[in-house]
């Protein structure tokens, strides 16, 4: 009866540990020479450009949606010019980065886990380090630098789609200019918006990148696993996203951010 | 058999007292071999008995609890990463598998151990040293082919030739005709006999299958309880009365 309650525990917190203590072999082993630089160029291709048409087709829905939805209730108040502001620090602040993380963790995370985990099982890992490779650098290094770089820059560029979907959600109940609408939002977006945006994306990066490493590099028991270890990566990565969002969330208002 | 000659006063892998457990699982319990120079040692043994742990050990793929691995006059446990790494290089290992880099075509699972051999030293033609690889097992022309569309012997003379770009002197196979039907095995074992006479390399090959002891072994260890049981030539082995070799051969 006891196992019943403590064995999940003892589970999680194992597991916990042993993402932190891959996390801190990557922060020992993934800045030393040799650098892995074509395999990391590589992979920011794979997992930024690749995930450009997906983040921005997400993005320009969430704005869109997200502006036709508020529209009426800011309707009631009389206060529909103030739609471009409330929408643009909702989607910069918080919308955007969560849902482009969350894309990604499903996306890249999975991908991520299914591939070092299909190398694992088929002795690709050993054969790289039997040739001289630190596979940990080469496979695990080089990925989550990628995702850790490339996530923010996918948000951004969510920003920049989501905020446009939420001019067209405006102009389809009014007509407001595109002038007026980008000035509304950028006299409302502040640094204080934008930098804790930019910054949680980095973990964000990082959690997705380490986690899918962690699951494809432990994998265990031959391509029963690897499907295992492609849908822990996304589960453990998109419930620690959160973690870190409301962390996140924490700290900008100790910093006085909000 | 394999009547290749070997140099028996210049040993090239001793392993002794080599022990490995897993748990409550002792796979090696004070394991002993000398291979020599130009030497096929065959190591046969059933189904989990720790022939495949053996030759992890000798690459450090797997760390052995206790003895000592020396390969080419070096002691591999004690060596540090890039010791370890230079090592490496001069031992080709055959994976059961054949582990060929799915994401890599057969021309960059080649080169990619020669770049990070000899990176400092580019003095040399990367496709030409990838197809003489290739063509030391008969494959050349399949530099642009994907791991996906070779079939299993072409995989195994694939992760052959990867070895071999690097000149290795000795030579690891894990079990290597293992998932092969008798005519591509009778070619992997010719080709492990080509392998050992144009390169004059040392192996140690892991398998139970009993057609590839006998044609690619100059001696045969058998391995029981962890330990060398018994060794010998093929025809020596095949002529012992102990019941437990003879299970080999019947």
């Amino acid at each position: 009866m006891e196992n019943v309650f403590t064995r999940p525990i003892r589970n999680f917190l194992n597991e916990a540990g042993e993402i932190s203590m891959f996390s801190w072999r990557f922060l020992k082993e993934g800045f030393k020479p040799p650098y892995e630089y074509g395999e990391l160029l590589r992979q920011s291709f794979e997992i930024g450009y690749r995930s450009i048409p997906l983040v921005a087709f997400t993005a320009f829905i969430m704005g869109l949606v997200i502006t036709i939805q508020s529209h009426p209730a800011l309707e009631v108040f009389g206060a529909e010019s103030w739609l471009p502001s409330i929408v643009s620090e909702s989607l910069v602040r918080e919308i955007t980065p969560v849902i482009t993380a969350l894309i990604c963790a499903g996306k890249v995370g999975s991908s991520i886990g299914a591939e070092i985990g299909s190398m694992k099982v088929t002795e690709q890992i050993d054969a790289m380090e039997v040739s001289g490779t630190n596979p940990f650098k080469f496979l695990v290094a080089t990925r989550v630098l990628s995702t850790t770089l490339m996530l923010p820059l996918l948000v951004i560029f969510g920003d920049v789609v989501a905020l446009y979907g939420g001019y067209l959600g405006v102009n389809m109940k009014g007509v407001t200019s595109m002038h007026l609408f980008w000035t509304q939002v950028f006299n409302k977006l502040t640094f204080g918006d934008v930098f804790p945006s930019v910054i949680k994306s980095v973990f964000f990066g990082f959690v997705i990148g380490i986690i899918g490493s962690y699951k494809g590099y432990t994998t265990t028991n031959g391509t029963e696993g690897v499907g295992r270890s492609a849908n822990a990566a996304v589960v453990i990565s998109s419930f620690v996203i959160f973690i870190v969002d409301l962390l996140a969330a924490q700290i900008a208002d100790l910093l006085h951010l909000t | 058999m394999n009547t290749g000659s070997s140099n028996t006063n210049s040993p090239v892998i001793i392993i002794k007292d080599v022990s490995k457990s897993f748990g409550e699982n002792h796979v090696l319990t004070g394991f002993n071999l000398t291979v020599n120079k130009g030497e096929n040692v065959v190591v046969l043994g059933r189904s989990g008995t720790g022939k495949s742990v053996l030759i992890k050990c000798i690459v450090r793929l797997v760390d052995a609890d206790r003895g000592s691995i020396q390969v080419l006059g070096t002691d591999i446990p004690s060596l540090k990463r890039d010791a370890l790494d230079a090592m490496r290089s001069k031992i080709g290992f055959l994976f059961q598998s054949s582990a060929l880099y799915d994401s890599m075509t057969v021309g960059e699972n080649l080169e990619f151990p020669l770049r990070r051999h000899r990176k400092k030293n580019m003095h040399y033609d990367v496709n030409k040293l990838v197809s003489d690889a290739l063509e030391s097992v008969g494959l050349n022309g399949t530099q642009k082919m994907s791991p996906a569309e070779l079939s299993g012997g072409m995989r195994k003379r694939i992760g052959i030739a990867r070895t071999l770009i690097l000149n290795p002197e000795v030579m690891l196979y894990d079990e290597p005709t293992t998932g092969l039907d008798p005519v591509t095995a009778r070619e992997i074992n010719h080709l492990i006999l080509d392998v050992q006479e144009k390169f004059n390399t040392s192996s140690i090959i892991i398998s139970h299958d009993m057609n590839c002891a006998r044609m690619t072994a100059n001696r045969i260890v058998v391995l029981i309880g962890g330990k060398c049981y018994a060794e010998g030539t093929y025809a020596e082995l095949k002529q012992s009365q102990d019941k437990n070799v003879k299970q080999f051969f019947d």
